[in-house]
Order: structure tokens, then sequence, then C-alpha cells
């Protein structure tokens, strides 16, 4: 029962906190400089359609009323539509969004568990060579600058030995192609991938992996281990059992928090990548002034950054007890 | 035969500045069911020998010289696997309270339960849990609780689990190193009772180490009293209590305070420090701070003098 109070709770906290956010991202949009309906409309609409926008969106009205109608318009939904793209802004951001998470999600998750995994195995090895050496990889890994690292990357796999493709997600002619089954576009999808996958991982794994060493170092001097010692456990069982469970808690924050920050290095990747996800559609829409398309998309990385770190409160209650009651 | 034997142990730890010998031709021994008591201030080793007899001594940590016996076996150089095996099932061990002796991602009682089926494994996990409701009814918690996590508890109830932790294998010896340190009077006399009444009860030996010599004679019936890395003076509860020997004994119990004289003074704090481990000096290890010593116990260490069968104290002069 604790834990169905726990999430409600986390939810009331997470509606709130997102409340706040589209009121600000509101207010943002509505007292910037400039006339508020030369930027939600786009001048190159008939009048009869900028019209009907505008009476949409409630622009003419005054600002009270056009908050009204801006919560009402969030809660079904609608946007507005893109200036570049002259589709509702709302497609767009659906359409981009799986990739987003596709990618991230992906790399993100791969980062922790081949962090948390080896960090485990070095901790348990401290000062011999095998971590010292791997945790200068981590280190190195750690603090790459990331464009670099994807720009070495695509220089080195894709142009040079070429076993990548530069850019995109997808392989036109496979996806026109009415023959290609589900599996062989999978694999399109995963071969492009590769290489932002990679980038993303190693900037990653290397935190998760310095984050789960010192965590496991100061795991293993917890008076517990010394009870499991003392038990007649082996070494495996204490390292598994009682020392790596409670290291990696703190690994999780540290998960939670790269996933929001994701979004911002998330820009970077898409676009050295030319990934056609939401951050790169965010970047594009800021530098275009569309700007239906960059209030749905913070409004939407927002839900996503809180998302997120509902996902990891909940994996931790379920992890840890002491959060849980 | 002695079911626990040290003579002569000598433990040493390898520091930067040289070898500090924390534990110096320490001998005593240990009956079936009985209890012994170490007593000494911080750092004077008796935390190592615990430690040495679970095999759990810091990887810079080692038994230099002398033997430690359990039941005629030496536990000196014996393998880690057999060591293991030894651990819990004949030599269990109880922590200090403050200390997270318990996961605190684990339920209590599957902690308990992993230490039953890892020395008896034809024990089925659904006898383990039963043994484990039984064990919390003996140290008088309530058995629902078996299936809390370590936070839910109180310091007194994680030390009760502690305690039956502790009995799960019916072990011979346990060893209990500071188990009420950080409880309060009430809970620390409670606590005191059950290491008593199980003692008792279960019929095993007490190995029982504190810096409290009135928590040392509430559950022993031999005492130790430890100074610097070695035994001072050795005897039953009575003897040290009635006649202390050394100096340092006396100290020790004229640091108490007893509420019948109104308007005591407070003891005086004992003058100078413990010696350096690692450079022991020529005579006595207690001359700098002794109020008795002279110009023989400065150059030559004092040997031991037996005043009664049990009772022995290591010094030139002995005052009662």
């Amino acid at each position: 029962m604790e834990i169905r109070r726990y999430i409600l709770g986390r939810l009331f906290q997470i509606t709130l906190i997102f409340f706040v956010i589209l009121t600000v991202l509101f207010l943002l949009f509505r007292l910037a400089p400039g006339d508020p309906v030369s930027r939600m409309v786009d001048p190159n609409m008939t009048p009869e359609d900028a019209q009907r926008l505008i009476e949409q969106l409630g622009l003419d009205l005054p600002m009270w009323q056009q908050y009204l109608i801006y919560l009402k318009n969030f809660l079904k939904g609608r946007f507005g539509i893109s200036f570049h793209y002259g589709q509702p802004v709302s497609e767009i951001i659906l359409n981009r969004l799986p990739n987003t998470i596709l990618l991230f999600t992906s790399s993100i998750v791969l980062a922790a568990f081949v962090g948390v995994f080896l960090g485990k195995i070095v901790s348990w090895k401290k000062g011999e060579r095998i971590d010292t050496w791997v945790t200068i990889g981590a280190l190195v890994c750690h603090t790459l600058f990331l464009p670099w690292l994807a720009l070495i990357i695509i220089w080195v796999f894709a142009y040079w030995i070429g076993w990548f493709p530069l850019t995109g997600m997808i392989s036109a002619e496979i996806w026109t192609d009415p023959s290609a089954g589900l599996l062989r576009k999978g694999l399109d999808i995963a071969h492009h991938m590769a290489l932002p996958l990679t980038t993303l991982f190693l900037i990653h794994f290397g935190s998760y992996l310095l984050v789960m060493r010192s965590s496991m170092l100061d795991t293993l001097r917890e008076d517990y281990i010394l009870t499991a010692r003392a038990k007649g456990l082996d070494e495996a069982t204490i390292r598994n059992r009682h020392a790596a469970p409670n290291a990696a808690l703190p690994v999780i924050t540290s998960v939670g928090l790269s996933l929001a920050f994701s979004i911002n290095g998330g820009a970077l990747t898409e676009t050295v990548f030319t990934w056609p996800g939401l951050g790169r559609e965010l970047v594009f829409a800021v530098s275009n002034n569309d700007y239906p398309l960059a209030q749905a998309s913070f409004l939407l990385i927002a839900a996503v950054v809180l998302t997120a770190n509902l996902v990891v409160d909940l994996i931790y209650a379920y992890l840890d007890p002491r959060i849980r009651y | 035969m002695a079911l626990l034997e040290a003579e002569h142990l000598s433990i040493g730890y390898r520091t930067r500045n040289g070898l500090l010998r924390a534990v110096e031709d320490v001998s005593f021994s240990l009956e079936l069911g009985g209890s012994l008591g170490f007593v000494g201030e911080s750092g004077c080793g008796k935390t190592t020998i615990g430690m040495a007899l679970m095999g759990l001594l810091p990887a810079n940590g080692s038994i230099v010289s002398g033997a430690l016996r359990f039941k005629g076996q030496n536990l000196v150089g014996i393998s880690d696997e057999r060591l293991r095996k030894l651990r819990w099932k004949e030599i269990a061990m109880i922590f200090q309270a403050a200390m997270n002796a318990l996961n605190p991602i684990q339920r209590v009682g599957d902690q308990i339960v992993e230490a039953i089926r890892l020395h008896e494994p034809e024990v089925s996990a659904a006898q383990a849990a039963e043994r484990v409701r039984s064990l919390f009814s003996l140290v008088d918690l309530d058995p629902e609780r078996s299936r809390d996590y370590p936070h839910q508890y109180s310091g007194g109830m994680k030390q009760r689990a502690i305690i039956a932790m502790a009995l799960a294998c019916r072990p011979d010896v346990i060893i209990a190193d500071e188990p009420t340190t950080a409880l309060d009077v009430i809970v620390q006399a409670q606590i005191l009772a059950e290491i008593r009444r199980v003692q008792k009860e279960m019929d095993v030996a007490v190995l029982f180490i504190s810096h409290d010599i009135a928590v040392v004679a509430e559950v022993c019936r031999h005492i130790a009293v430890m100074y610097a890395g070695q035994i001072v003076e050795q005897g039953t509860r009575e003897e040290v209590f009635e006649t202390p020997a050394h100096p340092y004994t006396q100290a020790l119990l004229d640091a108490y305070l007893t509420i019948e004289e109104e308007d005591a003074a407070l003891p005086q704090a004992m003058k100078g420090e413990t010696p350096n481990l690692i450079v022991p000096q020529k005579g006595c290890r207690f001359y700098d701070r002794c109020p008795h010593a002279d110009a023989q116990c400065r150059q030559e260490p004092p040997t031991w003098i037996s005043l009664s069968p049990t009772h022995k104290v290591l010094c030139y002069g002995p005052r009662s």
C-alpha cells in the first residue's frame, strides 16, 4: 500500500511541475518583445486561414483569456500549425518523438548496464592493472566533447571505412521497397543507429562506471559486507547479492539525471548524425523562428524529462525499501 | 580440551611506518559454554583478536606468530574454503548495534535464512523461515517482523535480530564485539540480559569485547584486561573486580562513579597516552602512566605473576 501512496504522491508532484512549466512557457512566448500574432501565425498564410488560427489560439483576446484557451488547446493537443511544414505541430512532434526515445533510451540503458557491470568488476580488483586501465578509459570517455567524438566516429566508421551510413535513420530504397519485411526495415534502422548509439554510449558509460566503482568501494566498507563475510558467504555472493545492489542505487540517480540532460546533448547528437528526432527539430524550429513548433517541443521535452524522472523514482522505490515505506 | 585457545598470539598490521603490533603475546582459553570478556580502551587490540578468530583481519593485518586453536584445529594458515565453512556455523559474531550490520535492502528474515541455508543446504526455505520465526521468539522479537526491512527496526530490535542471526546455525562460540555500545542504558541492560539468557539456554560460549568493564562483568565469568596489545590481567569476574592487581585495572575501576557516594569527585583522567605500538618501549608498556612505576619497570618488561589458579597479572609489583 505504501508503494501506491508513493506513486500517487509523485504523480501529483509531477503534474504540478508540468503545470508550472506550461505557464512559464505561455508567459515566455507572450511577453517576448514583438507581436504574438506575428509569432504564432505564419506570415505566408492566406488572410482567412490566419484569421481562423488567431481565433483558435485567441490571440486577439486579453491575456487571461488567452491563457485559458492555451490550456484548453493543450488538453486537446492543439499546438498550432508549424510555419515551416504547414502541418499541425502535434503531428510533426508525434512523428519525431519515437525516434528520439529509441536512440536515447537504448543508448543510456545500454551504457548503464555496461557501466554498472564493469564498475562492479573493477572495484573488486581495486589497484590492479585492469582497474587502472578501465578507470582511465572511463575517465577519458566521460570527459570527451560529444560533437568532437561524434565527428571522429563518423569520419572513421562512415567515411573512411564505410561500414555505416553517413546520415539519417532509414534508407529510402529499403522503405519504399514493398517486398521489404519488418526484419529488413528493423535492421536498416539498427544499421543507421549504430554510430549515434555508440557515440552516446561512450559518452555516458564512463560516468556510470566511475559512479558505480566509487559507490562499490564505499559499500565494501559497510558493516553489512563484514556481516556477509562473517556468515561465510563466498566473495562472488557478497559482491553480487550484498554489495552491488546497494552500490547501484546512486547510478540510477545518475541515469535519471543524464536522461534529463540528454535532451540538450540530444540536439547536438541528432544534428551531427541528422537523426530525425525532437532535439534536431527544436534546434531547427528555434533557428527558423517556427514558434508554434518550438513551444510544443519545449513542452514535450519537459514532459519527457519529468516522465524519465518518474520512471527512475519508481525503479528506485522498487529497489530500495527505505524509499517505499 | 578448551574449545577455543590462543597461545602466544601476536597480530600485526603492515603500515607505512612499519609493522604495528596490535596484539602481542596473548594467551587465553575459552571452555565450552564459558564466557570470557576482553576489556580495554580503543586501540588496545581487543577487536583485532575477534577479527582474527573470524579470519576477517583487514588485508594489511596478519597473525605474526603464535597459535589460535578451535577444537584443537589451528586457525592460523587455514584455507579460505575451510574458514568459510567454520564461520557462522561454529563461530558467529554479534556486531555493534550502531553499525549497519544488516543489509538495508534485504528483509531481515531473508538475511538470516541466507546464513542457515548456506551452512545447512538440506534445510528447505520454508523450514529455514520457520527457524527464523522461532529464533525471533527466542530473542523477544515478534516473528511477524522478520518480513520487515532493517530501517523499520529500532536500535534495540536490530540488535536482537543480530543476536537471532548469530544463533541461527547453533554455533559453539559467539564473539560479541561492543554489542551494546550505541544503545541507551535501558536497552543496553535488556540486550545484556538477552545475551546471558540465550547463552545459558543454548549453552553457547561467548567471547565478549567491550571498553566498558561493567558491561563485561554483567555477562562474563572470566575477564581479561588488555592494554596496548597485551593482556595485563586475567581472572574470574570476582577476582578482577574485588582484588584488581594491575594498576591499569585499578584505574579502570576507579573511573566508575558510584551512586551511593554523594558529592563524589569526578574520576580523574589518566595521565599520559597509550604507547606507540610500532616501536615498543623496552620495559613495561604501562610505565608512562603507572603511579607505581620504578626503575625496574622501565628497563625490563614484566612477567606473569599468579595470584591464584585463575588470577594472574603482568606486573612487577602487583598491589591490592
